[in-house]
């Protein structure tokens, strides 16, 4: 049932992108791979700054969205959202945002970080106000789902499945692929929920100091959809990050990431440490992963700066893995090579 | 087929399913019963707090830093509010009851069987792993039952066949492999382990007090190959080897010839010379052909050149007892008396053809024959 459900939406989407796009006769294998060429594509071309050809990341930073302790104001979210989506994608407003990334009847998983539970997890407000802005620009709520490796992160992080809303999983609960995906350094099963249950992901990470990988942060996070991260963290997670980022699977399904960094941890991480804590009321957009990561990173150090604590280099954790990143196409690690937008709401 | 009828109700007619496929023994494997359950969770040992609620575990040299919530490079020890939890004691992946001789310990009781068990996880990454299916994988990720010690003692024997911790490394679900050693013990019933040897001297000291064998795969001789291929390193594998050693609990070493990745003359005259000078010349050694597997598929497997080469280079070196492996009628699978060169355990594959001893002594010239063989 399962995979005629999937032909079903595949039909669908094929249609929603125009039969202009796929030659008739081929194999659903190679009529697949069109359909993510096309979707970068548009992704690329609808979020590349036009003027400077750079990637872009909008830095959206407001006065207060935390109510109070790690609760987040969902007003304070619905115009941070906005405002980043329509300075990403150049759009008249976060529907017609999201439209540019997404298709109709298309499944999105939004990939969380749902390890630091409630305290410095993903905010479940923030993926409850992107699933309304979702479901108007025509994904419904049955179509999305928040995932995680294990169901208790996602529970521990406030995160249930609701009624007419998006659903949640464990890759704990769905499972892995039983074929593995080799990579020049390691290998590894990839999530079900990544590999049949999603079209595309949208990359919801936390801004974290990590004390093995430096940094933890959109290409971190998508360690999240293989079985085996915990064999990854060797030599500061490089070059395995950058290795699962370019997984097909995972890379071609990545539409847009919106980093919380609105209670960043600044050191002791990826866990939550009392005191280590920075507010800073900020959400970072943009669909090139790594470009997302080096903007965070720098976020990360101001914030070290302000906390008394010596950069990531002098801490002996550089996360060189963004380098690596790059350097296999991933995206762009090099501040002066990404166009930063900061707006304030 | 009787004995395999026995086991099925040795496990409470829960459902044992046979696996098809394997190369030698009677081949069993576990249950569904718990396939998708979450691993129960028990105390872990040898470990350290940090504060903060993280730990560092002292299991083995990776001395993984693991916070709240987090698994070390393992997969199988979890830490849990500031306290290191094990996800695999007594929970079982694999069971099977093979020839002692698959293992391979070739100077422990010829012959015999050995119930054989092992949980997920490991603490390396070898690209040529055979078992990567259960070594690579994390315990909710595998079909287990719950055998608790004394149930694997029980069933050892029934089959009267001694226990053997393996397959995937029994250094992740040490303190499973040291309590049900100790009941095996109190039993009567021996125990052997089959392991990478990458573990701390600490733990490992512990339970060498009630182990009766173990098989060390000493996987390549330079810290290149353990770094490349295994996610892993090499001192410390020679440390284990000498801590086991010096315990008296009989030890045989297995190197797996990776074709142009550990084979090379001087590579392996090199650990010949060392197990000589710091093992001495009875330790067995053992060449196995590879085969390819998991992340090494695109090698070609051992040639059976290689293996006897090495097997030459070992004796020429002055090892008493050099075999190959995994490669049935090859020469080299038989124990010969080092005084008279006579055969004294005959040989082929898994099967022990013929034993010529006598209290361990060769039953033509007399010669100890080092090994346990009552």
């Amino acid at each position: 049932m399962a995979e005629d459900a999937d032909r079903s939406d595949r039909r669908r989407f094929v249609q929603a992108l125009g039969a202009g796009v796929l030659a008739l006769g081929v194999s659903p294998r190679a009529r697949a791979s069109r359909v993510h060429a096309a979707i970068a594509a548009t992704t690329v071309g609808g979020t590349r700054a036009v003027a400077s050809g750079k990637p872009r990341v909008v830095v959206v930073k407001t006065k207060k969205a935390l109510v109070h302790g790690y609760d987040a104001d969902r007003g304070a979210l619905r115009a941070m959202l906005a405002a980043g989506l329509v300075a990403l994608t150049q759009q008249k407003d976060a529907v017609a945002s999201l439209s540019k990334l997404v298709r109709p009847a298309e499944r999105i998983g939004f990939k969380i970080n749902g390890l630091a539970a409630r305290q410095a997890a993903t905010h479940v407000e923030l993926v409850d106000e992107l699933s309304a802005l979702l479901a108007k620009a025509d994904v419904e709520g049955r179509q999305q789902i928040a995932f995680d490796r294990f169901a208790r992160d996602l529970s521990a992080s406030g995160f249930s499945s609701r009624l007419g809303g998006y659903r949640c999983m464990g890759n704990d609960e769905a499972g892995h692929e039983e074929e593995l995906s080799q990579m020049p350094s390691s290998a590894s099963r990839l999530s079900r929920v990544l590999t049949s249950q999603v079209d595309g992901v949208i990359n919801l990470p936390v801004l974290k100091q990590h004390m093995l990988a430096g940094m933890t942060g959109a290409l971190k996070n998508n360690f999240g959809c293989i079985h085996n991260p915990n064999k990854m963290h060797l030599d500061h997670c490089d070059p395995f990050i950058a290795e699962v980022n370019a997984i097909p699977a995972i890379r071609d399904k990545q539409r847009l990431v919106i980093m919380d960094a609105l209670r960043p941890v600044v050191d002791l991480g990826p866990a939550y440490q009392s005191g280590m804590i920075e507010v800073a009321n900020t959400l970072i957009f943009a669909t090139d992963l790594v470009a997302a990561d080096a903007v965070g990173l720098a976020l990360l150090e101001k914030l070290r700066a302000k906390h008394g604590l010596p950069t990531l280099a002098k801490a002996g954790v550089t996360p060189t893995y963004l380098a690596t990143a790059a350097k296999i196409g991933l995206g762009v690690c090099d501040l002066q090579g990404i166009e930063v937008v900061s707006i304030e709401v | 087929m009787g004995s395999r009828r026995d086991f099925f109700r040795t496990c409470g007619g829960v459902g044992c399913a046979l696996a098809a496929g394997a190369s030698a023994g009677s081949v069993l494997l576990p249950a569904k019963a718990f396939a998708g359950s979450s691993p129960r969770v028990y105390p872990a040992r040898f470990w350290k707090k940090l504060g903060q609620k993280r730990i560092e575990c002292e299991l083995c040299p990776k001395h993984c830093q693991v916070d709240d919530r987090e698994r070390g490079f393992c997969g199988v020890r979890e830490n849990r509010d500031g306290e290191y939890k094990t996800l695999v004691w007594g929970q079982p992946c694999a069971i099977h009851v093979d020839p002692i001789e698959k293992k391979p310990l070739f100077h422990f009781l010829p012959g015999t069987r050995a119930f054989s068990i092992a949980t997920a996880g490991c603490n390396l990454e070898c690209k040529c792993c055979q078992n990567w299916d259960i070594s690579q994988s994390k315990p909710e990720d595998v079909d287990f039952r719950f055998m608790p010690p004394d149930e694997v003692v029980r069933n050892a024997k029934g089959y009267d066949a001694c226990v053997t911790f393996t397959y995937s490394e029994p250094i992740v679900f040490l303190e499973y492999c040291i309590d049900t050693a100790m009941a095996a013990r109190e039993a009567g019933v021996r125990t052997t382990m089959v392991t990478g040897g990458s573990g701390e001297a600490a733990p490992m000291k512990e339970a060498l007090k009630f182990l009766d064998a173990v098989k060390v795969d000493l996987k390549g001789f330079t810290e290149d190959y353990y770094q490349r291929l295994c996610k892993g390193k090499l001192e410390p594998v020679l440390k284990t080897i000498e801590v086991i050693r010096a315990s008296g609990v009989w030890l045989e070493l297995v190197h797996l010839c990776v074709p142009g990745q550990n084979d090379s003359e001087s590579e392996i005259r090199a650990m010949c010379r060392w197990v000589k000078s710091h093992l001495g010349a009875d330790v067995p050694v053992h060449f196995s052909r590879f085969h390819p597997e998991y992340q090494m598929k695109n090698l070609p497997p051992t040639p059976n050149a290689t293996l006897v080469r090495c097997r030459e280079i070992g004796l020429g070196e002055g090892l008493h007892f050099v075999y190959t492996g995994n490669v049935p009628g090859l020469s080299g699978e038989s124990t010969s008396c080092p005084k008279c060169s006579k055969v004294v355990v005959a040989r082929r594959g898994f099967e022990v053809e013929a034993i010529h001893l006598k209290a361990g002594h060769c039953a033509f010239c007399g010669a100890s024959i080092p090994g346990v063989w009552s």
